[in-house]
């Protein structure tokens, strides 16, 4: 028992921030984002004796994650809509440059479709290989690589379109 | 999954991309500026978007999991069990109120009320084409208990059990006949019920004949002669005292 709570504390201490950040681009809302963390480390903490392999630990939780943000969907599909603008932004004013640049790839990140933004976050947030990907999303690994080959593209396409604001990615 | 196998998948997949992303602005010649996007490596790109990806965190995050952790989790599992507790509970009630209703209950004043529902009740017990057929010895040795025994089988038997009959412990048989089964009752004789000679509903039928101690009931569907089950019953039993 106390080795269960010792594991689950590590596993929520190294993880909770990489999932809260994945949960945050798959419904671009910060308290749904937070209540599906909290969900999945509860459905985590009931499972954990399943839990063999440490390293698989993040891909087991995203894959929770996934699960429970779907569930969100079938308990209130009347609520299920685009979604609102408002939301991607975060609420805090820009102090800096930097600040501003991420805020504008932000909201780009977030206009892509969540078909090409998912495997994206998976891969340069999780770090995660085609093949992980592929796997994780019950998708042929060609389909990923074109999905993450046409997300930054559709991202570049996008800095080129605004060139004002490009300017602070460039310099 | 190697923290290092996935690293070198990403550079071999930056790659692939960064191939195509320059075969593609080759053959693209706009402004500078287009230039200037298109030809920046995917890793500087890449930079960027995890900048962007990492958005804060609520510092209060990992404290309410672990709250919650701790506090719901093991409420819930007492909940849950007490669920479970309450439901086994009351299904246990519910059936021991079910048993006693259909076995004790005196709510039926007559024979063949209880007759008929007693039938009812273990419809799906017996099938007309069950295999099972119980001999005339081990039949007379429960007649015993009645004073009762038969001189030869009245037809092919499926079933002989003890059985309480509003109460009172009787004989039920289960004959096997045209259609359906048939039911016969060997019931010791008690004030509560009532003697019904006939009685029927929409689908079966059945008829008590009169002994000195007992009286027994012959219940089957339409299709079957009554008339002649009770002559056999008549030719056959003998009672001893």
């Amino acid at each position: 028992m106390v080795n269960k709570q010792v594991r689950y504390e590590a596993l929520v201490k190294a993880l909770h921030g990489d999932l809260y950040r994945y949960g945050y681009w798959l419904t671009h809302d910060k308290q749904v984002a937070e209540d599906l963390v909290q969900e999945t480390f509860l459905r985590a903490w009931r499972a954990l004796d399943s839990l063999k392999d440490e390293k698989a630990a993040k891909s087991w939780l995203i894959t929770i994650l996934r699960r429970e943000n779907a569930r969100r969907f079938e308990r209130k599909r009347f609520e299920m809509s685009e979604y609102d603008e408002a939301n991607i932004m975060d609420t805090q004013s820009p102090s800096n440059e930097q600040d501003i640049e991420n805020q504008w790839l932000r909201d780009k990140i977030a206009k892509l479709p969540p078909e090409y933004s998912e495997p994206l976050v998976l891969q340069v947030l999780g770090g995660y290989s085609g093949e992980d990907i592929a796997n994780m999303l019950n998708l042929n690994k060609n389909t990923v690589m074109t999905r993450l080959f046409r997300a930054r593209n559709q991202l570049k396409d996008a800095l080129k379109k605004e060139p004002e604001q490009v300017m602070f990615i460039y310099e | 999954m190697n923290n290092k196998t996935t690293s070198n998948h990403n550079i071999t997949e930056i790659n692939i991309n960064k191939s195509s992303t320059t075969g593609n602005s080759t053959a693209k010649t706009k402004a500078t500026k287009n230039n200037i996007s298109e030809a920046m490596p995917d890793e500087k790109l890449d930079k960027k978007l995890l900048q962007a990806m990492k958005v804060p965190v609520a510092d209060d995050l990992y404290n309410k999991l672990m709250l919650r952790q701790t506090f719901t989790n093991p409420q819930q599992k007492k909940r849950k069990s007490r669920i479970h507790l309450a439901l086994a509970a009351s299904v246990a009630i519910f059936a021991s109120l079910t048993v006693y209703y259909l076995q004790f209950s005196t709510s039926y004043t007559n024979l063949g009320d209880y007759a008929l529902a007693h039938v009812y009740h273990e419809q799906d017990v017996f099938s007309n084409s069950d295999t099972n057929r119980v001999s005339l010895t081990s039949l007379n040795k429960k007649m015993t208990t009645f004073n009762g025994s038969f001189t030869q089988s009245m037809g092919e038997l499926i079933s002989a059990d003890y059985c309480r009959f509003g109460g009172i412990k009787s004989l039920h048989l289960v004959y096997k006949g045209l259609t359906d089964n048939v039911t016969v009752f060997i019931v010791p004789k008690d004030e509560h019920l009532a003697f019904t000679q006939k009685f029927s509903d929409n689908n079966l039928q059945g008829e008590s004949l009169s002994f000195a101690k007992s009286n027994v009931i012959v219940i089957a569907d339409k299709n079957e002669s009554l008339s002649q089950w009770q002559h056999n019953i008549n030719d056959n039993i003998t009672w001893s005292i």
